[in-house]
């Protein structure tokens, strides 16, 4: 946190490489949250370049005080992510869930057996099917707290929720992705 | 503690996330193990949850860093210019160019290049070398000529001193030698003596002679006053 202080401070300086730095920092979780939301890969990588353009304009907004540099960003994404969602809501009504690539989710799974890696590449696919399907707020409650590891405190900071609707839309939010798993045909072993 | 199905659903994240006390711990359980509709409930978020733990990041496109770097600070290679640029900023790259501009300044200066007329004939190294020959020649001949202005000018001013500090005595009588005077006198030789008269006299001539030479030097002198 303190490093992404420092590169800050350089970034508003005018020192390109300090910037270069924070992308390559924040470019693979700011994606995944993107993606996440999305479903879609094109998109997540638009909305991500997105996110990042409005970063480095508002770079200057930014203060340590208020929280870490990765809240901040998470909740520029945020309202990036729901601009979007309100955006494009009409057009995605029309779009069926199942149009979307299959992503292969990441290098790490190498290590693992063919049938265990297929058998994960397909529940990886359909909860993220079923992320997609939930609401955007119980969506993103869900996403920030059980994909991003991310504290109720800073899950509160990026929302600008009380703690108690935090912990409400996440319980909410778990509930309903397993309904709709459930739907889906997918129970636990 | 009496347990609900609608206290199970509503408190269902805190027990997943170990939050509840013991006391609602065991409420919880109790109930759910006795209720045909919260088992399953449980049993199935538990298992979302624990599917979204084994969730792995998705690796981005390569090019997304790129694409991301080119929108916010420009084309790649316009960033590598930027970055060369930035580094000609370092202070110490600053002070070598200062300096090596200094000796090349002071090296031409040297060598006789006008900077109000410059010819590019004078910068050939023929005319370099001729004009840097004329130079220390001319540099090395003020100097002689200066270092022997100012064995004059002090030879002067001690042979000005000597006669200054010789005594107005009544002439033949020999006055005793005080230690002061022993001191000033390096060859220990009377100021009175015949000899030593001879060479005043000496001195005067040599002095006319002097001013003769050097008319330069008559004049600071005069406006010396002779302790």
């Amino acid at each position: 946190m303190e490093q992404d202080a420092q590169l800050v401070q350089q970034c508003l300086q005018g020192d390109g490489s300090a910037w270069e730095q924070l992308v390559r920092r924040h470019t693979r979780r700011i994606f995944n949250i993107c993606y996440r939301f999305t479903g879609n890969r094109t998109e997540a990588e638009d909305l991500s370049q997105d996110v990042f353009l409005r970063i480095y304009r508002t770079l200057a907004s930014y203060r340590s005080a208020h929280g870490g540099f990765a809240t901040w960003m998470t909740s520029v994404t945020r309202n990036l992510l729901i601009d979007h969602y309100r955006r494009t809501k009409r057009d995605r009504i029309t779009d069926s869930l199942d149009d979307a690539m299959p992503v292969v989710e990441n290098k790490e799974s190498a290590g693992r057996r063919p049938d265990e890696q297929a058998l994960l590449g397909e529940l990886s696919s359909q909860v993220q099917s079923a992320l997609t399907r939930l609401s955007p707020e119980l969506r993103e409650a869900v996403i920030l707290r059980d994909l991003q590891q991310l504290e109720y405190g800073e899950i509160q900071r990026v929302l600008e929720v009380p703690e108690g609707t935090v912990k409400s839309r996440i319980n909410r939010g778990r509930i309903e992705l397993a309904r709709i798993l459930q739907q889906m045909g997918v129970r636990p072993a | 503690m009496n347990w609900t199905c609608e206290q199970t659903e509503a408190r269902l994240s805190d027990y997943l996330d170990g939050l509840l006390e013991s006391a609602e711990q065991i409420a919880f359980d109790h109930h759910v193990n006795a209720c045909e509709r919260c088992t399953p409930l449980v049993a199935s978020v538990s298992h979302v949850l624990g599917t979204l733990h084994t969730l792995e990041q998705v690796e981005p496109s390569p090019l997304l860093i790129n694409s991301v770097l080119t929108s916010t600070l420009g084309p790649q290679s316009w960033r590598k210019a930027k970055r060369w640029l930035r580094n000609l900023q370092s202070p110490r790259f600053i002070y070598s160019v200062v300096s090596v501009a200094a000796t090349l300044f002071v090296l031409v200066s040297a060598s006789g290049f006008s900077w109000k007329k410059p010819k590019l004939a004078d910068l050939a190294p023929a005319s370099i070398y001729r004009s840097a020959d004329r130079q220390a020649h001319r540099v090395y001949a003020r100097g002689t000529k200066f270092v022997s202005d100012l064995r004059v000018v002090y030879e002067i001013q001690s042979r000005l001193r000597q006669d200054n500090e010789i005594p107005t005595t009544p002439e033949g009588t020999i006055p005793k030698s005080s230690p002061d005077q022993k001191r000033d006198r390096t060859d220990g030789t009377n100021p009175l003596s015949p000899r030593q008269q001879n060479r005043a006299n000496g001195i005067e001539r040599h002095l006319e002679i002097l001013a003769a030479e050097f008319p330069i030097l008559s004049g600071s002198m005069g406006e010396r006053s002779i302790p």
